[in-house]
């Protein structure tokens, strides 16, 4: 994993309790921010949708926009891995169910005057709708859940899946020009707002001084700035491998005998092929399953091995997510088989003894995956060669 | 700092350090901000203390309870978070009191009606558009997914088709 600002692997293992520690000082900052810009109160919020006050958008908005320039500039100084960070933080793209559910979230908050975040708020702060709106909002999620039971809706609640999808990945521009752009959008939004408030807010105009809202726009804009600047600088490159690590056949079957409890090896075939023959201790995980394993957060004590068809050009994107070392099998499964469950061929006489230890092994070990015997090696060459060691014990896991 | 409900943070200079603390869960944690799915595990955690076998017995529930509890988890402890700092904002600007708000032309059984409704849609949406507004339209919007803009889209339009039939509960 790369080494940047902070590890993100705060929440696994030992750091779990900091990272949870760290979680509610955060949700501290995040809950203290809604209330004093007015996201407890429902008056403010639902003004938005009656027109009379743009507070929703400039807020909202304004902590996107500066959240976003403030990701790109961090990463344009390689402070920041902000695809890493991206993939682990935000959510794959179900199409159709998102813009569905996006749809109904939306009409749940002007009837509600409140949305999941801001309502929680509003409890805290002793409104007893907003503790109406977080009642509702459990109760909704449960009954979701009980509806994801039946199959159709579990199906289109799994359909049209894109994966990670980035604005800047489908427009083909640097991160920093999407961001640039956005800057802009955004403050040409305020201003609309503004203007809108102008003509619907009337007499309850909340005063906007105009000298924090200039400040605002300035900073924004010259941090945008900044990020396009850092498009020219040389990437902090690291090491960028061209494509994902890879194992070897032998190493992956070493490391199975030797130290199994080490690895996690997911078999991302096809199921039927995947059921009729895989790696010894693999899991079966077609791509379109790979979602409900939730890589990115599992512990990642062990090393993840991908096994595909032949090689992979590149991870799923949830295997990407994984925290710990993910690492491909190389030629796939057809090199598995090529080399654990075919016999070996002789060795002609004389061979050296390096060859007759990997013949050994690759003996040993298509013995054990297959449960054939293998004749035995030609006699060890004169000159003393070290006595091979016992790699590939089989014991009962033939088959 | 004198206590005055009425009074709130310049917009502009809320959203940017609402964007800072956004920022901060990103560089600190690798993770965003989010708010529904606290709620999802508070829930199930609910079902599961009365019928745990109908949690087991259902994949999309059961999904949360991979560390053991429901409530082991980031965006829950996230939740315990907002509830602090709600409380404690609410109370250092004069705004902690327990009220109902609601328009001046709708009774309070209403408007906590409409409070529960709204809730359950919003739970609801949420779990099919894997967020709501922090989610989704803060932590994957900052971060340039596309499918977070299809959501804010969506979400404000849905609002807007609304907007028309509700403002009589505010006005």
């Amino acid at each position: 994993m790369s080494t940047y600002l902070f590890p993100f692997t705060s929440l696994v293992a030992e750091q779990r309790q900091l990272g949870l520690v760290v979680a509610v000082l955060i949700g501290f900052g995040f809950g203290f921010v809604l209330e004093r810009a007015g996201f407890g109160r429902a008056q403010k919020l639902v003004g938005q949708f009656l027109l009379s006050e743009m507070t929703v958008l400039k807020v909202m908005f304004g902590a996107v926009v500066t959240a976003m320039v403030g990701a790109v500039v961090l990463s344009g100084f390689g402070l920041f891995d902000l695809r890493a960070v991206a993939d682990t933080s935000t959510s794959p793209t179900w199409l159709w169910p998102m813009v569905v559910g996006g749809f109904v979230v939306g009409m749940g908050f002007v009837i509600s005057s409140y949305c999941p975040g801001t309502s929680v708020v509003a409890m805290a702060s002793g409104k007893i709708d907003g503790l109406f709106t977080v009642l509702g909002v459990i109760l909704g999620s449960v009954a979701a859940g009980e509806l994801l039971a039946i199959p159709a809706v579990a199906r289109f609640n799994d359909s049209s899946y894109l994966g990670h999808v980035y604005l800047y990945d489908l427009l083909g521009v640097p991160p920093a020009v999407v961001a640039g752009a956005v800057v802009l959008v955004a403050v040409a939004a305020f201003m609309g707002a503004e203007k809108l408030e102008f003509i619907f807010g009337g007499d309850d105009l909340p005063d906007s001084p105009s000298r924090p809202r200039r400040a605002v726009f300035a900073s924004l804009v010259a941090l945008g700035a900044i990020g396009l600047v850092t498009i020219a600088f040389p990437r902090p490159t690291t090491a960028a491998p061209a494509g994902p690590a890879t194992i070897s056949a032998e190493t992956l079957a070493r490391r199975l005998f030797d130290e199994p409890w080490t690895l996690r090896v997911l078999d991302v075939r096809a199921k039927e092929a995947c059921f009729a023959s895989r790696v010894l201790g693999s899991e079966c995980a077609p791509v379109e399953t790979l979602k409900e394993l939730a890589l990115a957060d599992v512990a990642a004590a062990r090393d993840l091995v991908v096994v595909g068809e032949g090689d992979l050009a590149a991870l799923p994107p949830e295997v990407a997510g994984y925290h710990g070392k993910v690492l491909v099998l190389q030629q796939g499964f057809q090199g598995w088989k090529d080399y654990a469950l075919t016999p070996p061929a002789p060795l002609p006489a004389g061979a050296s003894a390096a060859e007759v230890e990997a013949w050994k092994v690759r003996a040993g070990v298509a013995a054990a995956m297959t449960g054939v015997k293998q004749a035995p090696p030609p006699a060890a060459p004169a000159g003393g060669a070290a006595p091979a060691k016992r790699k590939a014990g089989g014991g009962g896991c033939s088959g | 700092m004198t206590r005055d409900p009425s009074k709130f943070w310049n917009p502009y200079l809320a959203g940017m350090a609402l964007g800072l603390v956004l920022l901060s869960s990103y560089v600190i944690m690798g993770k965003g901000l989010g708010a529904s799915g606290a709620w999802f595990r508070v829930g199930v955690a609910t079902v599961q203390a009365v019928a745990p076998g109908h949690v087991q017995a259902n994949p999309a529930l059961s999904g949360v309870t991979e560390a053991g509890s429901p409530l082991d988890d980031w965006l829950v402890f996230l939740m315990v978070g907002v509830v602090l700092g709600g409380l404690v904002a609410a109370y250092t600007s004069g705004r902690l009191g327990i009220e109902v708000l609601k328009g001046p032309h709708i009774s309070v059984a209403g408007r906590l009606a409409m409070a529960l409704a709204g809730g359950a849609l919003m739970g609801l949406g949420a779990k099919f558009a894997r967020g709501c507004a922090s989610g989704q339209a803060l932590t994957g919007g900052a971060l340039m997914s596309s499918g977070a803009w299809a959501f804010m889209g969506v979400f404000f339009g849905g609002g807007y088709a609304l907007a028309y039939f509700v403002r009589r509960a505010w006005r």
